[in-house]
């Protein structure tokens, strides 16, 4: 009896199952992998947007990205804004969440408050703090006597630290809880046992502590590599790539290139390109990720 | 004396939290006070309490169209995107899951599913204009869309996870005392899934609520469909001078968020962090 509804049943679940995932599919098929291949084709081409008539190009726009000097300056400041925020976010999360793992009153306030930008919007921030820059700044400069505080955003090696200083800002947050989680899996007895053969604090975290932080620090650290790649919201909000262009990351000269100098094509390229240096770091981190899995 | 060692620690340790509780406090701190000062305060001294509470400023934020369209609008996509979010992504990966299973060609539409993780939202910038403009939706609605498809990779990751962790015993006990496969999932199947529904929805709430990139590129032709970011930024390059009333729309932007956070603090943090492990 059971054996013969089985199979009619067998095959209602599996078109019910199938019916559920149409809805998704059509979704993400549409608004995620349509735009994608739009821009592959386009990419090859020299259209400009709105013209009724372009021309293949072939790998020009490509190859066009490698002789455009603005591009490359770019890429430099990208680059040093990443390495920058990955350094600052590494030192400064893990700083912080070894103090709010200590034990101390209030420790659930401070967690709490030092988790809070993560919830902001990166655009408000630019917002603030370029008043804050611009007003609160040069007064405490002259209380100070602090000069190098005063115009942050008027030259291009000050608007550098001013606008990466607002993403580290943020940016702390989930890096701080990440690594305090980490924290948190390491045995106490390990420790202990440790600091009762007369290891001191740094020689007990260099040597108990870290390699239980190696998977979190992974995740940190690719977290803070992709935000600074993709960097746009602050730099948009505070310095328009200004002063003298010193403050254009990749993610902003596509989108200048892309909607006010109607480079349409070839800001596509430049957004593949990008991506390829992405996929290139995610390759990475999953080898990382999936040796250590054969190693425990 | 070992304890006056420790108590010299603990002492290190709070100077080193408050030293860096300033760095958040303080910005904050300006950030609430300035809107309630009238600039003719604010030029006197940008750092001091507000002397009388001056509402003003939120008085003319209160009663502009723009603000309210703005607020309306982010309102709107941020509870539309959860919606559909809620209801399409969870029951796709479910289904993804349980068909993996029996089905292996299945395990092809799954990474496909995946591949989108790696691709920068740049790429699809551009064209994205071009297609929103052919297909008619270059409005609120269209930003939902976006959001649907764009989050589609993320959340069906963290699903799937999810669901091939969980025993299935429940499921087949009910699929086999009669109950119909949408009734399972609906049932039992969803029930189970809370915690990363939880996590999913505050990431993805979160993002739309603060995201400026995606509005800005197809929501900027007419204030009507601004949401409060793009307020934000539309408003500062208009009334430079009147910076108490730029951190009015701040403060009235943040609102909900702070309220929010204050509120569901614990999920919240857990459920960014879990998030974030996962990618």
């Amino acid at each position: 009896m059971k054996k013969e509804i089985y199979p009619q049943k067998f095959w209602n679940k599996s078109r019910t199952l199938a019916l559920f995932i149409i809805p998704g599919l059509f979704f993400y098929l549409m608004f995620a992998i349509v735009p994608i291949l739009m821009g592959i084709r386009y990419s090859f081409t020299d259209w400009n947007g709105f013209s009724p008539h372009y021309n293949n190009v072939y790998f020009r726009n490509y190859l066009r990205i490698f002789h455009d000097d603005s591009f490359l300056h770019a890429l430099n400041f990208t680059f040093r804004y990443t390495v920058a925020l990955v350094c600052f976010i590494t030192l400064f999360s893990l700083l912080i969440a070894l103090l709010l793992n200590v034990k101390v009153k209030g420790s659930t306030f401070f967690r709490a408050l030092y988790f809070f930008p993560a919830v902001l919007s990166m655009l408000t921030l630019g917002l603030i703090f370029n008043q804050i820059y611009y007003r609160a700044l040069p007064v405490l400069a002259d209380a100070t006597g602090l000069q190098f505080l005063k115009g942050i955003l008027s030259t291009p090696q000050k608007a550098f630290w001013g606008v990466l200083f607002v993403q580290i800002w943020q940016g702390l947050a989930i890096p701080t809880i990440l690594f305090l989680a980490g924290l948190q899996t390491i045995p106490i007895d390990q420790v202990e046992a440790a600091q009762m053969e007369g290891a001191g604090a740094i020689r007990t975290f260099h040597s108990i502590k870290l390699p239980y932080l190696y998977p979190t620090l992974t995740v940190v650290l690719v977290l803070a590599l992709k935000s600074g790649i993709l960097a746009f919201d602050n730099i948009k909000a505070m310095t328009e790539g200004g002063p003298a262009g010193s403050t254009i990351s990749i993610a902003f000269i596509i989108y200048q290139h892309g909607f006010t100098e109607m480079k349409f094509s070839y800001s596509i390229a430049e957004a593949i390109f990008m991506g390829c240096i992405i996929c290139f770091i995610s390759a990475i981190q999953i080898s990382i990720n999936n040796k250590k899995k054969v190693s425990l | 004396m070992r304890k006056k060692h420790r108590k010299s620690f603990s002492l290190m340790i709070y100077t080193l939290l408050i030293i860096g509780a300033l760095f958040i406090i303080l910005p904050m701190y300006i950030t609430i006070i300035t809107p309630f000062k009238t600039m003719k305060e604010n030029s006197l001294s940008f750092f001091s309490f507000p002397t009388s509470l001056y509402l003003g400023n939120f008085h003319t934020i209160l009663t502009s169209p723009q603000y309210y369209a703005a607020f309306f609008n982010t309102v709107y996509v941020t509870t539309g995107t959860l919606v559909l979010s809620f209801i399409i992504h969870p029951m796709m990966s479910y289904a993804l899951s349980r068909s993996i299973q029996q089905k292996p060609r299945y395990t092809y539409l799954y990474y496909f599913l995946l591949a989108g993780i790696f691709i920068p939202f740049q790429v699809k910038m551009m064209p994205l204009v071009i297609l929103m403009s052919r297909i008619n939706m270059m409005n609120t609605t269209g930003l939902i869309c976006l959001a649907i498809g764009g989050s589609t990779c993320e959340s069906v990751f963290l699903y799937v996870s999810y669901l091939n962790a969980i025993p299935q015993d429940m499921e087949e006990a009910a699929y086999i005392d009669g109950a119909s496969t949408n009734k399972t999932y609906r049932l039992i199947i969803l029930p189970l899934m809370k915690p990363i529904v939880a996590t999913v929805l505050i990431k993805n709430g979160l993002w739309m609520w603060n995201d400026f990139m995606m509005p800005l590129i197809i929501l900027n032709r007419t204030w009507k469909n601004w949401t409060l970011t793009l307020f934000q930024y539309n408003f500062q390059t208009q009334y430079t001078t009147d910076y108490s009333l730029s951190f009015a729309t701040f403060v009235m932007s943040m609102l909900p968020i702070m309220i929010f956070y204050v509120i569901l603090q614990k999920h919240i943090i857990g459920g960014l962090t879990h998030g974030a492990i996962k990618d």
